[in-house]
């Protein structure tokens, strides 16, 4: 492995992705990263709080269903924390089903949402934006 | 030294926190710490369950909600289970998640109802529902799921039903996988999960 | 057909879709990240782990191992961990409790009022009598407050060894001499006994996690050192062992869990709070809403 090999290459943020579902995440990660992106992940709201407690991240995309902590309650908890975390950018997916899930999103303080399944091209370009957002 | 020892520890009170019959008016109580407490000494208790049932209607509280819902995995008999159910369409997230964890904590006792869930007319409960179906034995998994990949038409429910079926699915999945493949090939990520699923399903050994 | 493997018999074929199934499973269950960058290492554990339990396929083995069959689970896990047990292991939760949580602690107590620390499971002794030695060692205020430790076990075996409190050299091996010469006495044959001073001022008991009323006789505990056993429970018991440990709990005191454990796979019911040098787990100091 030569010098530059070892360099890390600039990213062009790191992202945490939320989602119960192991499917979900593997697209994310590999979508995002072939994108530029440092991609972490979390099964759950509180996984998730571990992790944006512990390191720094530009944005975090959160499910709104995942037990034990959903996405609104995590998003919630986010914006109540008493430290830099609380200003986070986040952004929300929720399925097509739930006009109160988007409500409910607005209202805890995302920064925006996606509805389910979300296309290669709309996840990049609202995690390029979300992501540059200042925090 | 600092360090005392009072050999009270694990004897305290044994006999009085038996003695002491579990109020069910204290789950009405107006303040959550009694409400706590009274849910946890009514876990495991069937008579209790209609009083639990109506706590879980009123309580705002989610600590006292989780601990009524444990209440209730506890008894873990039908009449716990048909409390549990209709709060996987509540319009609430929250109320979703707590119900869907108590329920996967009782795989036999829900089993007979995973027919009506993965039929019911909102997708998000048969999200919900596809969830309960990973804590089922393999080849059950796998015909309840490629049931519903074959008649389901909403994607985030194929997605949900794949995803499970990645971990737990047998070969008798690939068939009706590679047909919802056909079927959504022109959808955002579903065609890529149903791949990543066929191919751990396939994998030789 | 699989290769033979180093003995000469037939090695199972276990394959990378296999292995990421596998690593999939556990990450959901216990919050343990097996990583693709170390793919040899977990390949291997896999192996080993399908040879012990005799397994003809990488299949049986998975099923086995979703079904915790004779607590499978933990073997896995305990094959990618270090298991022994030694003195000041984890060393930076005891520093998280000198450096922050007991100062927080203090702020909410009478003065005269006893600190409570519970180690649960205690196993031989080793955590409890870190936690004493420790605080003694490090904590300027160790003098001016009384401290209650317990120690509990549901293997009774296991307790009775901690209150004998006798080790080999390679439980002590994180301890300077100073401290051994301080707090130990040296046996022959290569052991060392806990200075009796200290072993009776522990308290020991015998305790199942899973038993509401054994339970429910503990109370007030300002920090729970709960390390590297909620994670093996199934769904249920460690929902209900998490609601009993919450009422051990003052209001406002702590839990620690095992290194790799995180209670986004237990319960929901504690805050989680971020220190310097651990992430700790919290019971509010009231039920109240505070909205």
């Amino acid at each position: 492995m030569t010098g530059a090999d070892m360099v890390q290459r600039k990213t062009r943020g790191r992202i945490l992705v939320v989602d119960d579902s192991s499917l979900v995440r593997l697209y994310c990660c590999d979508v995002l990263e072939r994108a530029g992106f440092e991609v972490d992940q979390a099964i759950n709201g509180l996984e998730a709080m571990e992790k944006v407690l512990a390191q720094t991240f530009d944005l975090v995309i959160v499910d709104v269903n995942m037990p034990r902590m959903d996405g609104m309650s995590f998003i919630r908890a986010l914006r109540g924390n008493d430290s830099p975390v609380a200003s986070l950018p986040s952004l929300i997916v929720t399925t097509e089903a739930s006009q109160q899930d988007r409500d409910d999103a607005r209202a805890a303080g995302a920064n925006f949402y996606l509805v389910k399944p979300v296309s290669e091209a709309d996840l990049v370009r609202h995690v390029a934006v979300l992501a540059g957002l200042p925090s | 030294m600092p360090f005392i020892k009072r050999e009270t520890a694990g004897q305290a009170d044994a006999a009085t926190a038996a003695a002491e019959a579990p109020q069910l008016a204290a789950l009405q109580d107006f303040d959550p710490d009694v409400r706590w407490s009274a849910a946890r000494k009514l876990g495991g208790v069937a008579a209790a369950v209609p009083a639990l049932a109506h706590a879980l209607k009123v309580e705002q509280n989610p600590r006292v909600r989780e601990a009524v819902m444990t209440a209730l995995m506890r008894v873990g008999d039908e009449a716990s289970v048909r409390v549990l159910l209709p709060y996987l369409h509540s319009q609430d997230a929250a109320q979703r998640s707590a119900a869907i964890e108590a329920l996967q904590a009782l795989p036999e006792v829900v089993s007979p109802f995973m027919t009506a869930l993965l039929d019911d007319a909102d997708s998000d409960v048969r999200i919900l529902a596809t969830e309960l179906v990973r804590n089922m034995p393999a080849g059950e998994a796998t015909r309840v799921l490629g049931d519903l990949l074959e008649r389901e038409l909403q994607p985030n429910v194929c997605a949900a039903a794949v995803d499970v079926l990645a971990e737990v699915g047998t070969p008798e999945a690939l068939p009706a996988l590679r047909a919802c493949a056909e079927r959504f090939r022109d959808t955002p990520f579903l065609p890529f999960a149903i791949a990543t699923a066929v191919a751990r399903i396939s994998s030789a050994g | 057909m699989a290769p033979p493997d180093a003995q000469g018999g037939r090695a199972v074929h276990v394959t990378h879709e296999d292995v990421r199934r596998l690593c999939e499973f556990i990450y959901r269950r216990t919050g343990m990240l097996f990583d693709d960058s170390k793919r040899y290492y977990i390949d291997r554990r896999i192996a080993e782990r399908i040879a012990a339990t005799g397994s003809e396929s990488f299949q049986a083995y998975f099923a086995a191992l979703r079904s915790d069959a004779r607590q499978e689970i933990e073997h896995l896990v305990n094959a990618f961990t270090v298991n022994e047990t030694y003195f000041y292991r984890e060393e930076h939760q005891l520093r998280c409790m000198t450096s922050h949580l007991l100062d927080d602690l203090l702020l909410r107590k009478q003065s005269g009022e006893s600190l409570r620390i519970w180690s649960i499971p205690c196993s031989t002794g080793e955590e409890p009598y870190s936690i004493a030695i420790w605080l003694m060692e490090n904590w300027s205020e160790v003098d001016r407050h009384n401290i209650e430790i317990v120690a509990s076990d549901i293997d009774t075996r296991a307790m009775k060894a901690a209150a004998e409190g006798i080790y080999g050299a390679r439980a002590l091996m994180r301890l300077s001499p100073s401290l051994v010469d301080r707090y130990f006495v040296r046996l022959g044959d290569g052991q060392f006994q806990i200075d009796p001073g200290l072993r009776e001022s522990i308290q020991f008991t015998h305790v199942n996690l899973v038993d509401l009323r054994q339970m429910a006789t503990y109370r007030d505990f300002d920090i729970i050192f709960c390390r590297n056993v909620l994670i093996y429970f199934d769904d249920a018991s460690r929902r209900i062992a998490a609601e009993s440990l919450f009422d051990c709990l003052q209001p406002g005191g702590y839990i620690c869990l095992g290194h790799s454990e995180t209670m986004s796979r237990i319960s929901p019911l504690f805050d989680v709070r971020r220190f310097p040098d651990a992430i700790v787990y919290q019971r509010p100091e009231t039920l109240h809403d505070r909205s």
